[in-house]
């Protein structure tokens, strides 16, 4: 991908910051899975701005989608799930990432530990805050509700034994037609067993052998994407009842344009330090049809790939029902 | 090598220290089909059902036995399913436990709405769920720590 | 060795690491010492994962060395370096470390993490193997889990001893020195058929010693996924030989030295290849091979493609032959 040159459009300056700072995800006008990882913190350029210079990016949503995940985490507790070997690993990833926002938010954030003291401000909540690490009682909620309270990014962690991933502990409020809280326990190769293609393609046994090599230290990133219907962060299996009849109608609906959003996932991948548990992030963006199409770029290419998406692919990621009206839509302006 | 006609110590039965084979059967197969032991000493236990009581009674047995011994499960999905569970609870490995599956049986459907499960005999591909009445489509995506499949509503997408 | 030059080159396998001053050195044994490393300024160092391992450099050389502590949010790394005095090198020059100097390292490198679900640490160290157990202790002991330790060393050559024994309690519960070969063998098969069933078993020292271990565990019925021990460097892709690529359309010939990919090489020559990960994996910077057999280090291709040797992924794969002629 960094052979596509991408040039920003000159009049991209008047757009706003949440089409400016879009993770738009389509190189080209056909898409396929693909092992597609890069190193993290690279900011990558778009025709309207650019995105990604961050490991934990905040923007305008921040307050609004904390809000939202607190509230799903009150209607089920089964967003959140620790596995008792674990608990080390969470603290790696709350003392990770904290200390990683100090350093890209130093207006608004600050975290300092001495041994296992640390405080934590954090300027956008007018928190300030004293724990230790280990002692999950020292934080609200314990350390993952915590960190769950600090990021917009859903939150997943892998242990690494038996030359194997497997998904032990996390907080997921926002995942996009999956149940974290039925996946928990699973092994990689079984979490992606719903997954139409990747078997034949070897991507996941592939992916899985990258994510093992990984050292300590090191950050990747990628993206994923679907389509979703209104802002609408919570499309998880167990709403499915909820959401799920939207798909009928939307193809019908003159509103479509704006309230059909291309969802895309940038999901970062941190081998942590101490424990050596694999950090799986998904930071979830949203944005209407609407605003694709202000991007004569943008519009053209999902336009084509909506269109050319195989009935597989399409019909896997819920799709494929809207996908035509979204298409004609987009390339009939 | 001690041998299993050994009298069994107070408690679960097992002696302290066991590193043989451990065999336990659940339903009614009359006995566990164990393929060949090679001379190991082997303990057996036979249940009606992975009960709680069950349960509790096979982590006692695991709790005796030490690094070394070997499992086979066999029986029902279900109950097997609840066994290798537990078996992994008290540190046994996947490549250290044998599961016997039989072929039939019923299979446990975990319904993500209200976060029950429901025991289904028809392994048909629906299935209405016993904790809100939805009526699950049944998936092959399986969870071994559950010991279920996962369902979901069937016909969410349908115009009401 | 060549003569040491006052700032080397930075080598490869440190690249990318930390730039270290030495603030204590303290003898373990006659052939042992110990070395505390710290940032010249202060401050925190990376947390590493309990039995990592440190890449030093000495001179143009590198050796792996363990880490000692439990890896927690750690001011200071300490290695134990054996004196060998056949040996390339680097333990000689690590002898002659004195305080204030500095060094160039790796960050820490994890090829011996505990598991996660170990109920118990079976910890068996032989010699200079002492170093990353006693980081597997102090973890153990520091998160709650419990491990007991056999170490076997020769009469008065213990190093670490009286830290090991320190930790000795709720956490460390058992340290067993064996200082003969036949006190060893009755006490580690004692061990083998004693342990309650969420045991690991790690091992450090000589490669025959560690070897002799994990069989004797295998026998008594231990499966692999139990079994850990050191493999230094395992986890990472080495250096490789240097090697020719002829350019068939640019009629143009690069030198790839040991230590830098290809993919390297051809960038720095001005040649734009399309690439992401630069780890293997994504596939994107493929290249077409005319003449010669690749190296193939990637995930990307399959072993049929592999074995067609037409394609390459130029970010990790070198070659076999001394020259490869591409179709760039």
């Amino acid at each position: 991908m960094s052979s596509t040159i991408i040039e920003t459009d000159p009049d991209a300056a008047l757009l706003p910051e949440r089409i400016r700072r879009f993770p738009f995800p389509f190189a080209s006008d056909t898409y396929r899975y693909s092992a597609n990882v890069e190193p993290a913190t690279k900011t990558a350029p778009t025709e309207a701005g650019s995105w990604g210079t961050h490991l934990v990016d905040i923007d305008e949503h921040y307050l609004e989608e904390l809000a939202e995940r607190a509230k799903v985490l009150d209607r089920d507790a089964s967003r959140v799930n620790v596995l008792p070997h674990m608990r080390p690993s969470v603290w790696d990833a709350l003392t990770t990432l904290l200390s990683s926002m100090a350093d890209d938010y130093p207006d608004t954030m600050s975290y300092h530990r001495e041994g296992n003291t640390c405080r934590w401000h954090n300027g956008l909540q007018n928190l300030d805050i004293e724990f230790t690490v280990g002692d999950d009682s020292s934080l609200p909620g314990g350390p993952m509700r915590f960190l769950g309270s600090q990021i917009q990014d859903d939150i997943i962690l892998l242990d690494v034994r038996e030359d194997t991933l497997w998904l032990d502990a996390g907080l997921v409020t926002f995942a996009a037609d999956w149940s974290f809280g039925f996946d928990v326990g699973m092994n990689f190769m079984e979490i992606h067993h719903p997954v139409p293609r990747v078997k034949e393609e070897r991507i996941i046994s592939r992916a899985q052998q990258f994510l093992l090599r990984l050292q300590p230290g090191e950050q990747f990133r990628r993206t994923n994407w679907t389509l979703t219907i209104g802002r609408r962060l919570d499309t998880s299996t167990e709403t499915y009842p909820e959401w799920g009849p939207d798909r009928s109608t939307i193809a019908d609906d003159p509103a479509m344009p704006e309230k059909l959003h291309l969802r895309v996932e940038v999901q970062h991948l941190v081998r942590l330090p101490h424990s050596g548990a694999l950090l799986f992030l998904v930071r979830t963006h949203l944005l209407p049809l609407s605003d694709i199409a202000r991007v004569p770029a943008w519009r053209e290419k999902m336009g084509h790939v909506l269109a050319e998406l195989p009935d597989d692919m399409a019909e896997y990621k819920g799709i494929i029902r809207y996908r035509k009206a979204a298409s004609d839509w987009l390339l009939a302006r | 090598m001690r041998s299993a006609s050994t009298p069994p110590a107070a408690g679960n039965g097992l002696e302290p220290g066991f590193r043989g084979v451990i065999c336990v059967s659940f339903g009614s197969t009359g006995d566990t089909a164990v393929p060949d032991t090679d001379g190991q000493p082997r303990y057996d236990l036979h249940f009606e059902a992975a009960t709680a009581d069950t349960l509790l009674e096979l982590k006692s047995v695991f709790g005796s036995s030490r690094v070394g011994v070997r499992l086979v499960l066999a029986g029902p999905p279900t109950d097997i399913r609840a066994a290798a569970a537990v078996a992994a609870d008290c540190g046994l490995l996947g490549e250290e436990v044998t599961l016997l599956s039989q072929e039939t049986g019923p299979r446990f459907v975990y319904c993500p709405h209200c976060l029950s499960t429901t025991v289904d005999v028809t392994a048909g591909t629906e299935v209405t769920c016993h904790g809100c009445s939805t009526i699950l489509a049944v998936t092959d995506h399986f969870s071994r720590r559950r010991g279920a499949y996962l369902g979901y509503s069937a016909h969410a997408e349908e115009a009401a | 060795m060549t003569a040491i030059a006052l700032q080397p080159q930075v080598h490869p396998a440190v690249e990318g690491g930390l730039h270290l001053e030495v603030t204590d050195i303290s003898r373990q044994t006659e052939s042992i010492v110990s070395i505390t490393f710290a940032a010249p300024e202060g401050g925190r160092l990376p947390s590493y994962v309990p039995g990592s391992h440190l890449v030093v450099q000495y001179g143009s050389g590198v050796n792996a060395y363990s880490l000692t502590g439990s890896g927690n949010a750690p001011s200071d790394y300490t290695i134990s370096v054996l004196r060998v005095d056949e040996g390339a090198g680097g333990s000689v020059a690590m002898h002659r470390l004195s305080v204030g100097d500095r060094v160039n390292v790796s960050r820490p490198r994890s090829a011996f993490a505990p598991a996660s679900t170990a109920s118990h640490h079976l910890l068996v160290a032989a010699g200079i193997g002492i170093t990353p157990i006693l980081s597997h202790a102090r973890a153990a002991v520091e998160r709650g889990n419990t491990a007991s330790m056999i170490y076997v060393h020769r009469p008065d050559a213990g190093a670490h001893v009286a830290e090991a024994r320190k930790l000795l309690g709720p956490g460390l519960t058992a340290l067993i020195e064996c200082t003969n070969r036949g006190s060893f063998q009755s006490v580690l098969a004692e061990a083998l058929i004693t342990q309650p069933l969420g045991t690991h078993l790690y091992v450090c020292g000589p490669v025959v010693f560690m070897d002799a271990v994990l069989e004797e565990a295998r026998s008594q019925g231990w499966s692999s996924a139990r079994l850990h021990s050191e493999a230094f460097g395992a986890a990472e892709l080495d250096a490789g030989e240097p090697f020719t690529v002829h350019l068939a359309r640019s009629g143009v010939r690069l030198e790839v030295p040991a230590g830098v990919s290809l993919l390297d090489t051809l960038e720095t020559a001005g040649k734009t290849i399309p690439n992401m990960c630069r780890k293997g994996i994504c596939g994107e910077c493929v290249l077409p091979v005319l003449r010669g057999a690749p190296q193939h280090r990637d995930l990307y291709l399959s072993d049929q493609e592999k074995a067609e040797n037409t394609t390459m992924m130029c970010c990790v794969s070198r070659s076999n032959d001394p020259e490869l002629e591409l179709d760039l």
